[in-house]
């Protein structure tokens, strides 16, 4: 057992002797190799991402959301109807919801403005998203400034600036009372913005939406599997700019590891020749290669995960930017929380480690079988 | 006067006791089978179904179909035993999915809500809800707990 750890102790000290030997090949070898690391990661984990921050923002969404239309449009919506579809066999129970966006011309981003059931923030102050006290520098105590629709500046107090987790969820987000939402917007009593429904049995959804359109056929039902639709859409979108990317990393990948594959160089060859020569077996021979190849593909693997985890979730992907940029007029400010998936690594660890080792054994397999004598020629 | 007592207290924990075992109502764990078909409850919370026996052990099914097969004829199925052993049925509603009386519910048949094992009998609690139900899903029947024969059974194949 020692004795067949000690073997590969003194190939790899060889093999790494070997490849500081040709150290300006190796390097230059090892630079492409992680670039391509980095961007096959980066797409990877940003799709991952993606994915995660899209199921926080479904988590707590309503099983049905109701929205008034008027000429194809969405308007406000009586609160009086939430009473009927309340009435409703299988409805479990309906909230009036207070919602909308505001646009700050300061910082030229756009808030979402909200009235929680829960936990109201009392008349005259708010809670602010992570992102917002970020941007503005408004932290707990602090009198913020909004515009009501008659141009006038309102103050409100804010009392509680929300926790950064699910950052996608609260960053751009205001609380604040119903009072003060309906004097910023002028809007008027009785009506909210939509109305959430939700179901004893998910199963019973489509029954239900088809009794509200039947009894108010100017709204319109939307059901939390549509908004997971859209949702996925629109993320896949994103992800599909990204997936192009992605394949032509990969085929970069494919093409440098078919370039390594086809043939050793005439030194490499002489190289093994002279190990043959003075006593190394086939096997020696190969498993340096192995060692070799394996050095470069894990070192280019660690350095380009680790380079491509800290471009996607501390550098906020900045070189997927136009992928994202819809995102940079909607959210504040933009930050994927940090998740490694561990089934991605493996394949990413299938798709570059492996196929490089193998494509670096085969040609040397091929000239250390023939004689020493004609490879050294 | 000091045994008396006891007995007393010895007599109150044993009726708290059962009326705890009767009321409460047992939830399948993810290893829990159906003793009539042999599948997984834990998958399909919304029509499990459970019957407990005098000793209080707990029998899930994946459905008030299963439920009632075993009813109809416990002793294929838990040999030894008959339907004097049962001491509560649960079913859940369809509407509000918690867990209802078996014996005191409704059930509609013949509706187009298909359950785990296909055909359903769907329960609920008010006799209202289940013909919103019967109306809604254009249902054939609504029965009671002691209409379902085995010739019910049959039809639900």
């Amino acid at each position: 057992m020692s004795g067949l750890l000690a073997r590969h102790r003194n190939i790899i000290d060889f093999a790494l002797s070997s490849l500081l030997r040709r150290k300006a090949k190796n390097i230059s070898l090892l630079a492409v190799y992680t670039l391509i690391v980095i961007i096959i990661a980066s797409c990877m984990l940003f799709i991952n991402a993606l994915k995660q921050e899209a199921a926080a923002v479904l988590k707590d969404a309503p099983d049905m959301v109701v929205q008034k239309m008027v000429a194809g449009r969405h308007d406000l919506m009586p609160v009086s109807r939430g009473e009927v579809i309340g009435g409703i066999t299988g409805v479990r129970g309906v909230t009036a919801r207070l919602w909308g966006y505001y646009y700050d011309a300061v910082t030229r981003a756009n808030y979402t403005l909200t009235v929680s059931d829960g936990g109201q923030p009392a008349p005259g102050s708010i809670y602010i998203g992570s992102a917002i006290a970020r941007l503005t520098g408004f932290s707990q105590g602090d009198l913020m400034p909004l515009r009501t629709y008659k141009g006038e500046s309102k103050l409100l107090q804010v009392v509680r600036v929300l926790p950064a987790e699910a950052e996608i969820v609260s960053a751009d987000l205001i609380v604040l009372s119903e009072k003060d939402f309906r004097e910023l917007f002028n809007f008027p009593a009785g009506f909210a913005t939509d109305l959430a429904v939700s179901a004893g049995n998910p199963l019973e959804l489509a029954t239900i939406a088809a009794k509200i359109v039947h009894q108010f056929p100017d709204t319109r039902p939307i059901m939390k599997s549509e908004m997971l639709r859209t949702y996925d859409s629109i993320f896949d979108w994103r992800g599909g700019m990204i997936v192009v990317m992605f394949a032509v990393a990969v085929l970069a990948f494919i093409i440098f590891a078919w370039d390594k594959a086809s043939g050793l160089s005439a030194e490499e060859r002489r190289e093994i020749g002279i190990l043959k020569s003075i006593g190394w077996e086939t096997a020696d021979v190969l498993l340096l290669k192995f060692w070799e190849g394996a050095i470069i593909s894990l070192t280019a693997f660690l350095c380009g995960a680790t380079v491509a985890y800290c471009h996607v979730f501390f550098f906020s992907a900045s070189l997927f930017e136009h992928a994202l940029k819809g995102w940079a007029v909607l959210y504040p400010q933009f930050r994927l929380a940090p998740s490694i998936n561990a089934y991605q690594l493996t394949i990413l660890f299938f798709l570059t480690v492996v196929p490089y080792t193998a494509a670096t054994i085969i040609p040397s397999w091929r000239s250390a079988t023939v004689d020493p004598d004609s490879s050294m020629r | 006067m000091k045994t008396t007592s006891a007995f007393i207290i010895w007599l109150c924990l044993v009726c708290a006791t059962a009326a705890y075992a009767a009321d409460t109502v047992p939830v399948a764990g993810e290893k829990d089978k159906c003793p009539v078909c042999g599948m997984f409850v834990a998958p399909y919370p919304g029509w499990t179904g459970v019957i407990v026996l005098k000793d209080l052990s707990a029998l899930f099914f994946d459905g008030p179909k299963d439920l009632c097969t075993y009813y109809n004829n416990v002793g294929k199925y838990s040999p030894g035993r008959s339907r004097s052993d049962i001491a509560a049925v649960w079913v859940k509603d369809y509407y509000a999915l918690t867990s209802i009386d078996g014996m005191k519910a409704f059930y509609v048949i013949g509706s187009d809500v298909l359950g785990p094992m296909g055909r359903e009998l769907v329960p609920f609690m008010k006799e209202s809800d289940a013909a919103t139900f019967f109306k809604d899903h254009k249902g054939s029947k609504i029965l009671r707990f002691g209409d379902i024969t085995p010739q019910v059974m049959k039809s639900l194949e």
